[in-house]
């Protein structure tokens, strides 16, 4: 059972969250041409390693979480507000 | 006949019955079934699981691999529990497995013999794989129900399990896995430091391999060195000692899962245990040598052969002989002579076992054979005799075969530690060629392994470790552990081992004995080509019967390694996953079963919903009236009067499980309009207006009615099914893609019950039920929203129409939801209302042409249900960007319409697919599918919704719905999905 550190709950069992989507991708612009919104839905990364994704503490204090999670071994390296990032409060 | 009790062991001299295949047996209290068993003499147990050779107790853990029974009968049978494992109760009900008419004579043996004599054999390696590839035909007519017959274990129970198991979350600073020496160490050290403690034990005694040890004056200190632990930490408050517990595996997060076995009402517990630091303190065990028929009853580890006449005061036989490759069986046969059993043989492979063995076994007048192997088991079904020879200087020939008597063979090819639930963390064990057996590589954060299981398997040493481990792992945690006496004596573990891996001897030599495995097997999968370890599990089957190959797999990815001329250590061993044992699935349930399965919500209305005599339907997560049947009405009957009442009078269904959220801030037109694809700024105070979601893809979400309270409130609604998606969604929205608007969102899907009113006599119902609110047309058009009180309650009132007829939804507070309800009720009679269930609300919908959940699938645009012209353009929303793209606005795409039956009376099943020919099989064109459908008592005919390829342009046109699972085809018109009422005169009146 991975755990995820809630900045509001603390530790937490991650059956309390459900998987949002991938957070290191950038919405485009509302007048973005169509091929760049295609990319922003369709193209996704699987990386092997390190990875941020937003989390939703639904069976808590349903926050928005992001969360570094290596993809291979499961650590949770670092969880924090979706405006934050990994690098600014390490 | 060759077992017997032999002295008291550890068990004191209390007295249970058991039956054993319906006969009654001794025990005494302290007894495994496997020790009672052969206590009584028992010597074959069951038959095995492919070749139905005849088995018995092998072991004395949960490496066992013979004994196999059938615990208890009817819904509380076991099927395949150790025997090893189970303890005797007063009463216990244990049955043989997989034998007919009884294990001593079974009808199915001749499957060895078949064995024997076809080439290739029925049942050898990849029999699976190869049986596949004959003729199909062949494989349903004889083969499947002719294995099905001939090979197998227990036969699972027929009706539910009775009784009840339980799932229990725990945190502890500090899990130890294990409770033989080291893993007692550990616990009291660290329960010093008033750190939280849980020790788990597979077994009813702590001890571990202490338990194989004698009970006698020469043992006392040690033993009491035991029980003082034991005692001490059943006295510290902060340890939990969990018996009869096996920890079966280790997750993320230093998440332990372990299934207790409990007397009483509960039968298990299922712990879920969260650790900050692992001790993983497992043990060894030991691993058969390979020889021939090594799988006859009698033939068992020496180890558990010791730990029976020990600790469970039986003596496996009367005439022991001892197979070894290693120095640990030694003590086995010294044991036996000192309680005056006769050891007619010490056979070890090894060229010279030292000078204290050599001396122990001369004063004891026991015959040792150096540079010896047992080459084969002899007797009809249990041991007899052993055919011995000498082994030659390279070991692969022998010569000087002879008999030798005995009637148990004690073997022991060495000890394999228990590296599984340290492996579990993902990090592979390495090959320890001292031991000859794989140990822990890479240790997993917050863990640590000591003892047997770390390779290591000297007593006081393996204690040492456990200290030290305990230490650092408090010391990490702040805290500091206490010290603990040593054990007062040593013992050594599997030392000087010299590694024989199989006997090169005729023969059938059993690997995996538990599953019907042989060294030739193992060949073979070599010679096909299967030589990867990962392959071989699969191809032979090794290793996956419920032992998990605790004894197998060391020896079998040795006689693989030897195939292929590469070291143990090149070929590797399989990953190890959870479970490590067989564990119930109840315990995963726990009470979670049945009625309990998912927890049901109701509306306030549900008692007087009871009363009314109404059928429920679960819809969603809530229990919904699907209709209210009047003396002697089906279900059909019951929505063609409810529908037509609607239309005719006035009618009131509870539609609570609408999601309902508020939202509230400076920001939340703004944020409406980002959500929805039509305009929501505009919505005027005390006006309602129809939205629909977007996904980012384009493809139409969730649709909805929201009303505007003031200029900066709304009150959303959702569809029953999404009320959880859409909040969470909403949401997400808020924090992360648009924080800059100033929104707060809450949902009140639990505040407000509600219930729509319609019918033509709604408006009139309404003004008699709430008087102090005007329902005139030019004070409550059509789409507006009136907040009200009624007798305490907070209200809500909206005029809006799911079902065509002029007709309102009432929201009231949910402790007073009944209430209103039953003021409409009483107001109602004079209007002759009526309640009416699901299936005509599915009815008056589907009539009137509006989507829901079973059009709203996930896959259709707004251009497939005609809302295209709803989108703004003078907005951007969430989809815009994506809608419009070629495939998503094809004139050929499914789009919505409306189906009615060409005969009237003739149902069209939801599901059908639309085609043009009246005979289309398989692989026709299909044009389509029906979503819902509906009897409409307005039209007396059948109807039904469905998207049909450019479906706009082909009203009129005649087409049919096939059904073809049940071989139906109905012939239908395509008419507009708006089948009353197209221009909402109805609605607005």
């Amino acid at each position: 059972m991975m755990r995820i550190n809630c900045p509001y709950c603390g530790a937490r069992e991650h059956s309390e969250f459900t998987y949002g989507e991938d957070a290191t991708r950038t919405t485009p612009d509302s007048d973005a041409p169509m091929e760049e919104w295609n990319k922003f839905v369709y193209q996704r990364d699987n990386p092997a390693g390190e990875h941020i994704e937003y989390w939703h503490h639904a069976f808590g204090c349903r926050a928005w979480l992001k969360v570094q999670r290596n993809t291979l071994t499961h650590d949770i390296s670092w969880v924090g507000l979706p405006h934050e990032n990994p690098e600014a409060t390490s | 006949m060759s077992g017997f009790r032999h002295g008291l062991g550890r068990l004191g001299d209390a007295h249970l019955n058991f039956t054993f295949d319906g006969k009654t047996l001794l025990a005494r209290a302290g007894d495994t079934v496997a020790s009672a068993l052969l206590a009584n003499g028992v010597e074959v147990v069951g038959r095995s699981f492919k070749y139905h050779r005849p088995r018995g107790v092998t072991s004395s853990g949960p490496e066992e691999t013979g004994a196999l029974v059938t615990i208890g009968s009817g819904g509380k049978a076991d099927p395949n529990a150790r025997a090893t494992m189970e303890p005797v109760t007063q009463g216990l009900e244990v049955f043989s497995q997989n034998c007919f008419p009884s294990p001593k004579f079974d009808l199915m043996s001749v499957n060895g013999l078949a064995g024997a004599i076809l080439p290739g054999s029925l049942f050898s390696a990849g029999f699976y794989y190869k049986t596949f590839m004959w003729p199909a035909a062949l494989w349903y007519k004889f083969y499947e129900p002719s294995i099905r017959a001939a090979a197998g274990m227990g036969v699972p129970p027929k009706v539910a399990d009775p009784d009840i198991y339980d799932r229990i979350n725990s945190f502890c600073d500090l899990a130890v896995v294990g409770g033989g020496a080291a893993g007692l160490t550990a616990a009291l050290s660290a329960s010093q430091s008033g750190l939280r403690v849980v020790l788990f034990d597979e077994h009813n005694t702590l001890g571990g391999q202490l338990l194989n040890e004698t009970n006698s004056a020469a043992n006392t200190d040690l033993e009491q060195w035991r029980l003082n632990i034991i005692e001490a930490l059943q006295a510290a408050p902060n340890v939990k000692v969990l018996t009869r517990t096996v920890c079966w595996g280790r997750f993320d997060g230093n998440t332990l899962a372990a299934h207790q076995s409990v007397d009483g009402k509960v039968r298990q517990n299922y712990h879920k245990v969260q650790a900050k630091k692992i001790i993983i303190a497992a043990g060894a065990i030991e691993r058969p040598m390979v020889f021939g028929n090594n799988d006859k009853p009698n033939v068992m580890l020496a180890s558990a052969a010791r730990r029976m006449l020990n600790h469970y005061g039986t003596a496996t036989g009367k005439m022991l002989a001892v197979f070894t490759n290693n120095d640990s069986a030694y003590q086995t046969a010294f044991d036996y002579a000192d309680a005056g059993i006769k050891v007619s043989a010490v056979v070890d492979s090894r060229q010279y076992p030292g000078q204290v063995l050599v001396d122990g076994c001369k004063s004891r007048g026991i015959r040792l054979h150096t540079q010896s192997v047992v080459t084969e088991a002899k007797g009809w079904q249990a041991v007899r005799s052993i055919e011995i020879a000498d082994l030659a200087a390279n070991g692969q020939s022998v010569s000087n075969r002879r008999r030798v008597t005995c009637d148990v063979l004690a073997h022991s090819g060495g000890w394999t530690p228990q590296v599984q639930m340290a492996s579990h963390g993902g990090k592979p064990p390495l090959y320890d060629k001292k031991i000859a057996a794989f140990v822990v590589g890479d240790q997993a954060a917050d863990t640590y392994s000591v003892g047997a299981a770390e390779g290591e398997n000297g007593l006081l040493k393996g204690v040492a470790q456990a200290l030290d481990a305990a230490t650092e792992a408090c010391a990490e945690l702040g805290k500091k552990s206490g010290a603990v006496t040593p054990p007062p004596q040593d013992r050594d573990g599997a030392t000087n081992i010299v590694p024989l891996w199989s006997v090169p001897a005729k023969g059938k030599q059993w690997v995996d004995i538990q599953h019907d495995v042989t060294a030739a097997d193992v060949i073979q999968s070599h010679r096909e080509g299967f030589v990867s370890v990962e392959h071989l599990k699969r191809y032979t089957t090794l290793g996956m019967a419920n032992d998990q190959g605790r004894t197998s797999n060391v020896n079998a990815l040795a006689i693989m390694a030897e195939c292929r001329g590469i070291s143990i250590a090149e070929a590797g061993t399989t990953r190890f996953r959870a479970p490590i044992a067989p564990v119930s699935l109840g315990g995963f349930a726990g009470r979670e079963i049945g009625q309990y399965f998912k927890p049901v919500r109701r509306t306030p209305m549900q008692e007087w919903h009871e009363k009314a005599g109404a059928v429920f339907v679960q819809a969603g997560m809530y229990m919904r009236p699907q209709y209210y049947p009047q003396t002697g009405e089906t279900i059909d009957d019951a929505y063609e009067r409810e529908t037509a009442h609607v239309r005719q009078k006035v009618g009131i269904c509870d539609v609570t499980s609408l999601g309902k959220i508020e939202i509230v801030g400076p920001d939340a037109a703004e944020f409406l309009d980002r959500v929805y694809i039509n305009m929501f700024s505009t919505l005027k105070i005390g006006k309602a207006r129809y939205g629909v979601m977007l996904r980012e893809d384009g493809i139409v979400y969730d649709d909805g009615t929201t009303s505007r309270f003031a200029e900066d409130r709304f009150f959303m609604t959702t569809t029953t099914a999404k009320a959880g998606p859409v909040m969470a969604y909403l949401e997400r929205c808020l924090e992360i893609d648009w924080p800059e608007l100033k929104v707060r969102v809450s949902s009140v899907s639990e505040r407000w019950g509600a219930m729509a009113v319609a019918g033509p006599n709604a408006r009139a119902t309404l003004m008699a039920a709430f008087p102090s609110v005007d329902f005139s047309n030019e004070a409550f058009p059509f789409m507006g929203v009136v907040q009200a009180q009624h007798n305490g309650a907070k209200m809500v009132l909206l005029r809006i129409s799911f079902s065509g007829e002029m007709a309102f939804e009432v929201y009231a507070d949910s402790d007073h939801a009944t209430d209103v309800w039953q003021s409409i009720i009483e107001a109602g009679n004079a209007y002759d209302i009526a309640p009416y269930g699901l299936e005509t609300l599915g009815a008056l919908r589907i009539e009137k042409g509006h989507v829901t959940g079973a059009e709203l699938d996930g896959r259709v645009t707004l251009g497939d249900v005609h809302m295209d012209g709803m989108a703004s353009k003078k907005k951007w929303f969430v989809g815009k960007n994506l809608k419009d793209r070629e495939g998503l606005v094809h004139p050929d795409r499914p789009q919505l319409v409306g189906l009615k039956s060409v005969e009237a009376r003739t149902p069209i099943a939801s599901g059908s697919i639309l085609v043009t020919d009246a005979n289309a099989t398989a692989g026709a064109d299909k044009q389509g599918w029906v979503s819902s459908m509906t009897y409409s008592p307005e039209l007396c005919n059948y109807i039904a919704l469905g998207f049909l390829r450019g479906g706009k342009d082909r009203i009129g046109e005649r087409i049919y719905a096939a059904y073809p699972v049940k071989g139906r085809t109905v012939e239908v018109e395509v008419v507009s999905h708006h089948f009353i009422d197209p221009t909402n005169e109805r609605v607005k009146g």
